[in-house]
């Protein structure tokens, strides 16, 4: 089966601070990402995994190289059509949540809507939409600071995918979760993969979900040093 | 992002920290409050005086003094010119009279209507008194110099400047102490009043018809109007005995010119006589500057007020940006531009001008209209002035200065906005 190209990368290098200070956290990337895969970005803290989401999720700008999204270099893009590349294609479900705690569900969850100029009835239609895929939409108008920590991932997940993005970003999705908990947070991303054929790109130093993905990318000392199908399993 | 949601999310953004945000209000309103209370306090003055000076009328009425006695009088004002030599041709004190030579070339200036330039001469009462009463009360009287001149009357008409017969008008409770049944029982009975001679100091009677009784009124400063006729017997019985000259000088003249003609012509053919002309314009006019300089140093204040708040704007919202330095990035990964993380902290700059000068304006008018009410209550000094609002509230003036202080919020809103607008959505995300 042959998937549509979505991410590429070339000779990417991330160099911060200068001469002395000067520090490579990526060298010469070159990977390419298709769409509805399923990858990890394994590597330890200060590997570069982090840098190289950035970089793939448009947050941030490459020293030199070159980034295509859907075989276009986004460097040449506006600074507007790369907010509504990230707005429309994109999802992020972080560690720490970054949940407004004092706010609903509900207005948490549309958050991205908002951002994008659509109106309040859309708004809560895909919101309830997307709270029930993830199995809270009794929760609602509750207060986001009343959720257990699972609960507030899932949030957060309804949140990433209320505007039907192609790729989510999870960085460390399950970092502060017992392994129960976190093991149903991936049941949920890969259901989403399968189902909605949704790219996932995992950054995880965590060999259990990695496993779990159908592609490894190790990274170290900011340069990958594999990259191939995970061996025993994947994902199911 | 749209812009309803934009400032919904900035009042909400303000509610989340209630104490800071109140304070904040508060300090913005302290300011509004001052310039809002003082507009309308400048407005009701203005608009007191204008109605005022509407009802006086007195179109094409000049007042002329020797433009050296005006001199004296700002010299008084601006303090010691030095000492000046004596000069015998510029003698000060002749000049502060004006000759009957020049009271005839007045009449020569175009658009002075001739016959009617007139000496002002004031003249003064010991009292007055009437045969129904024998207690006696004091009075002040003024000339009325022209019957373009409207006096707010309760009763009765006018004195008339060209009739023969002494009249006058009596100020407001004169008609019960003087015996009479009331105002309109006063009308064509005769009142004495009692002159003293300059020279022997004894007291003469003049008789005088009242012809009708005067509202209370700023423009005849509780003075009792006289007809010429009237004037010119005051001023024989006072000046009789002494010498011609002396009795027959004049300070200041009054005439009357085309309301059509150009008034700065006159001016100058009465500066090329040494004299100098003012129309009742002109007195309002000082009247009106006297009080906006008042109402100016208390805005000021009010601006103080306001400058002071507008850093607590920005520390208000400068803590906002710290706290918010996630949100911030959240937000501007998934998609929002730095022009609308600026615009959102904008309308919340925007937001507290709003709700301050709000909050400003609706106390202001609470206080305003309060102060209006017990000021008119009897024994209080506006309760002879039933048409005078102390403070007046324009909407126009209100919405003007809520623009104003929102624009200032605004402008206080931009280092905070910025510096949000700049933030890194990677950077943000990692800020602990």
């Amino acid at each position: 089966m042959t998937k549509d190209l979505l991410l590429e990368t070339y000779n990417l290098h991330k160099t911060y601070g200068k001469k002395s200070t000067k520090f490579d956290a990526l060298c010469d990337i070159d990977l390419k990402i298709n769409t509805g895969e399923s990858v990890a970005i394994i590597g330890k803290s200060g590997s570069g995994k982090s840098t190289l989401m950035h970089l793939l999720a448009l947050l941030d700008q490459p020293t030199t190289g070159t980034i295509k999204l859907h075989g276009t270099k986004t460097a040449e893009l506006p600074a507007r059509r790369l907010n509504r590349l990230r707005n429309h294609e994109f999802g992020f479900v972080f560690q720490q949540f970054f949940m407004n705690s004092n706010d609903s569900v509900l207005n948490n969850v549309i958050l991205p809507l908002k951002i994008a100029g659509i109106g309040f009835r859309e708004r809560k239609r895909r919101a309830i939409e997307a709270l029930k895929i993830v199995e809270l939409e009794d929760k609602i108008h509750a207060k986001a600071n009343d959720l257990s920590g699972g609960q507030k991932q899932r949030v957060c997940i309804a949140r990433a995918i209320v505007n039907n993005p192609k790729v989510i970003f999870a960085d460390e999705p399950t970092g502060n979760l017992d392994t129960i908990t976190g093991e149903k947070i991936m049941n949920i991303l890969f259901k989403l993969n399968r189902e909605k054929d949704i790219t996932l790109i995992i950054v995880t130093h965590d060999e259990d979900i990695a496993n779990r993905c159908r592609r490894q990318i190790r990274i170290q000392d900011g340069k990958i040093t594999s990259d191939g199908k995970t061996q025993k399993g994947g994902a199911k | 992002m749209k812009l309803i949601d934009i400032i919904k999310t900035a009042n909400s953004n303000l509610l989340r920290n209630k104490i800071r945000t109140f304070l904040t209000i508060l300090a913005i309103f302290i300011g509004s409050f001052t310039i809002i209370l003082n507009t309308a306090v400048n407005t009701g003055v203005n608009s007191f005086i204008d109605k005022q000076v509407a009802s006086a009328g007195g179109d094409g009425y000049i007042e002329i003094a020797p433009a050296a006695m005006l001199a004296q009088i700002e010299g008084m004002m601006g303090g010691n010119n030095g000492p000046q030599e004596y000069n015998p041709e510029q003698n000060a004190s002749e000049l502060n009279y004006i000759d009957a030579e020049t009271l005839t070339a007045i009449e020569d200036i175009n658009g002075i209507i001739p016959g009617s330039v007139r000496p002002l001469r004031n003249v003064r009462v010991e009292y007055v008194t009437s045969n129904k009463t024998h207690t006696k009360w004091k009075l002040r009287v003024n000339e009325l110099p022209s019957n373009n001149i409207n006096i707010d009357l309760t009763a009765g008409n006018s004195p008339r400047t060209d009739s023969d017969q002494p009249e006058i008008t009596l100020l407001p409770g004169f008609a019960e102490v003087l015996g009479f049944v009331d105002d309109a029982g006063a009308i064509g009975q005769t009142v004495t009043l009692a002159i003293k001679n300059q020279a022997t100091g004894e007291l003469i009677n003049v008789d005088a018809t009242v012809v009708g009784v005067q509202a209370p009124s700023v423009v005849s400063m509780g003075r009792s109007w006289l007809n010429a006729a009237l004037n010119d017997r005051i001023f024989a019985a006072s000046t009789k005995y002494l010498p011609a000259e002396y009795a027959n000088r004049v300070m200041f003249a009054t005439a009357e010119f085309d309301p059509e003609a150009d008034l700065d012509f006159i001016k100058k053919g009465l500066e090329e006589l040494n004299l100098s002309g003012m129309t009742i314009d002109d007195s309002i006019g000082m009247m009106k500057t006297f009080f906006d300089i008042i109402l100016i140093v208390f805005s000021i204040f009010g601006g103080i007020a306001l400058l002071a708040a507008s850093i607590g704007i920005i520390n208000t919202l400068l803590m906002s940006v710290q706290e918010r330095t996630r949100e911030i990035g959240l937000m501007k990964a998934m998609g929002l531009s730095s022009g609308k993380v600026f615009l959102s902290f904008s309308f919340e700059a925007i937001s507290l001008g709003f709700w301050g000068s709000l909050l400003g304006i609706g106390l202001s008018m609470l206080v305003g209209n309060t102060a209006n009410t017990i000021f008119h209550q009897p024994g209080m000094f506006l309760a002879d002035f039933p048409t005078f609002s102390l403070v007046e509230f324009t909407p126009a003036n209100c919405i003007i200065i809520a623009l104003g202080i929102m624009f200032i919020a605004f402008l206080a809103g931009t280092l905070p906005a910025i510096k949000a607008a700049r933030k890194n959505p990677i950077d943000a995300l990692r800020y602990e």
